[in-house]
């Protein structure tokens, strides 16, 4: 089955809102109808035909070819199907996904995978600010599912998590982690400072040792840790990760002793 | 006595009667095999039959680091009780007293199933608020703080309703060690089927019981028919040279793997069987009228 594609036509003279093209709301649509939805953002009408040339058919799974960073809202509201994104994602790419995956061959805007509560995101550059992080009326960040960045992360990653998981593969910005009630935030490389501010419970995982520590994270000393046997076979087996060599060793630091302080950092030893 | 032979032992013409039972498997981890195998022992001892033992259970067998979620050796454990409550709340006991308190280990899910019944979702109260719930891939653990660092448990383990227990067979010999013998190697054979185990000791049961007793409230009594002390006393189902009388225990998680089971057995014992001194292999049944399963010793073997 091919994919449905939009290709952007051109540079878009307004940001776009992208929610209605998911594979939920388009199945029933025919050709016509999709390409009539409004997607603009201004009093300037902007339809689907305006901004995309559609292909392709099957709305189970979308494509979008060309686009770049006021391209908004890409998979909002998901709920299944699989949306492919060949260019840049702009804000609130999966924000509220309940289901489904998004794979970004480009970077994406702020608030990517903002209070998603299920499915997958896999962006191959970086993220803005706030991925993971509160959609605008929301009260917690990511309720569930899996965000993977493989560039980096932009400041307040993951704030307000209650549950699911994060992957970084670059760098993180300042406050990653910040306020989390629950879930988990694995980073392969550095994060900017203040990394678990308000932390109440949940684990920020380290395989590199962050360069600063908040002074109300307090040690618990290397000790071998079952759960990142578990973890690192399960990354393993989704293939994505093969070399990352977790091990079973960490430093534990527990805190934000400002907050619950029943969270946890945990940093490969 | 009927005229089927198997490796010159007389195949009764008789069945085994089984019963539904409900089942579920979970999967013990630790730094060695030796540590899995003993939490596993320990959990599974005095699990022989739910007459006063509460549950049925035994080790299914031994895992290698690759099949294990944790990547380290394991062994998976079966166990079996006549209704949910009741291997609920054995499970919870048997795997706090047993497989929390054993160096090292790590206890998961080994059965899928809609049906769920809680492993560390009950256990993680032990961690006293300092417990932390974590999902990996779908599956949910816990992780309970212990004095060697950390329990890891998986929230659930699903059940089978389908499970049968009692399937089994009766061996009959001119001596105790001829009959001895012949069940340990039926309870070798049976080891390497997938989904069954052999509860009693070493799998091994001398004490086969019939139904009721002449005493009140004894609800099962030594049966009499088998004993070779009783052959001029009671209605005996022994030849008179028959000197002892064994019988293997199979609870399995369908009743397919308890048929292998039994054919396993029946092969392992008719072998070398005859010339030892084993005289019939037959099995122990209540007249078919209370369990739905019934084993038919000439269909097993075939």
């Amino acid at each position: 089955m091919s994919a449905l594609t939009f290709e952007l036509k051109g540079k878009p003279d307004q940001r776009l809102d992208l929610s209605p093209l998911t594979p939920a709301k388009l199945k029933d649509l025919k050709a016509k109808e999709i390409e009539s939805l409004a997607v603009g953002t201004t009093r300037m009408k902007l339809t689907v035909g305006d901004a995309f040339n559609v292909k392709g058919n099957g709305a189970g799974s979308l494509r979008f070819v060309g686009t770049d960073g006021r391209c908004d809202k890409i998979g909002a509201g998901l709920t299944e199907g699989e949306i492919v994104v060949e260019g840049d994602s702009g804000a609130y790419l999966g924000a509220s996904m309940k289901g489904g995956k998004i794979e970004v061959k480009g970077s994406s805007g702020v608030l990517a995978g903002a209070s998603m509560s299920g499915g997958t995101i896999v962006i191959d550059g970086d993220a803005g600010e706030r991925a993971a992080g509160i959609a605008v009326g929301e009260t917690l960040g990511m309720r569930g599912g899996q965000l993977t960045i493989k560039g980096n992360a932009g400041p307040l990653l993951g704030e307000r998590i209650r549950r699911g998981f994060v992957i970084v593969g670059g760098n993180a910005g300042d406050y990653a982690g910040g306020r989390m009630v629950a879930g988990t935030i694995l980073f392969k490389r550095g994060v900017g400072r203040y990394a678990g501010f308000g932390l109440r419970r949940g684990s920020l995982i380290f395989v590199e040792a962050p360069k600063e520590l908040l002074p109300t994270f307090c040690d618990c000393g290397v000790m071998e840790f079952d759960y990142l046997r578990l973890l690192d076979r399960w990354l393993r087996s989704t293939g994505e990760h093969v070399g990352l060599g977790l091990g079973d060793r960490a430093r534990r630091f527990m805190g934000d002793m400002a907050a619950l302080g029943k969270g946890e950092m945990l940093v490969i030893a | 006595m009927s005229e089927l032979k198997l490796k010159g032992v007389n195949v009764v013409d008789t069945f085994a009667e089984a019963f539904p039972m409900v089942g579920t498997r979970i999967i013990i981890t630790a730094p060695t095999l030796e540590w899995a195998l003993i939490a596993a022992r320990t959990m599974t001892g005095f699990a022989t039959s739910v007459i006063a033992a509460g549950a049925e259970a035994g080790i299914e067998r031994t895992l290698s680091p690759d099949e294990t979620l944790d990547g380290r050796p394991g062994v998976a454990v079966l166990i079996f009780t006549m209704d949910t409550n009741k291997l609920q709340i054995q499970l919870r006991n048997r795997v706090g007293q047993c497989v929390l308190t054993s160096p090292g280990s790590a206890c998961f899910a080994g059965l899928e199933g809609e049906k769920k019944l809680k492993l560390g979702a009950s256990l993680r109260f032990f961690g006293d608020g300092w417990q932390m719930s974590k999902k990996i891939g779908g599956r949910r653990f816990w992780r309970i703080p212990v004095m060697d660092g950390e329990f890891v448990c998986e929230a659930t383990t699903g059940l089978t309703k389908k499970a049968v227990g009692g399937g089994n067979l009766l061996v009959l010999g001119k001596s105790h060690a001829a009959v001895l013998s012949a069940c340990e190697r039926a309870v070798r054979a049976i080891d390497a089927v997938p989904e069954v185990i052999t509860p009693f000791p070493g799998g091994i049961v001398r004490s086969g019981s019939k139904v009721g007793s002449k005493y009140k409230g004894q609800i099962a009594s030594t049966n009499d028919a088998y004993c070779p002390t009783l052959k001029a006393a009671v209605k005996t189902a022994l030849p008179l040279d028959v000197e002892a009388v064994l019988e293997i225990v199979i609870d399995g998680l369908t009743k397919e793997s308890i048929a292998k089971a039994m054919h396993a057995g029946m092969h392992a014992i008719a072998d070398g069987g005859a010339e030892q001194g084993i005289t019939h292999i037959t099995a122990g049944n209540y007249g078919g009228n209370l369990g739905p399963h019934h084993f038919h010793l000439k269909e097993i073997i075939a």
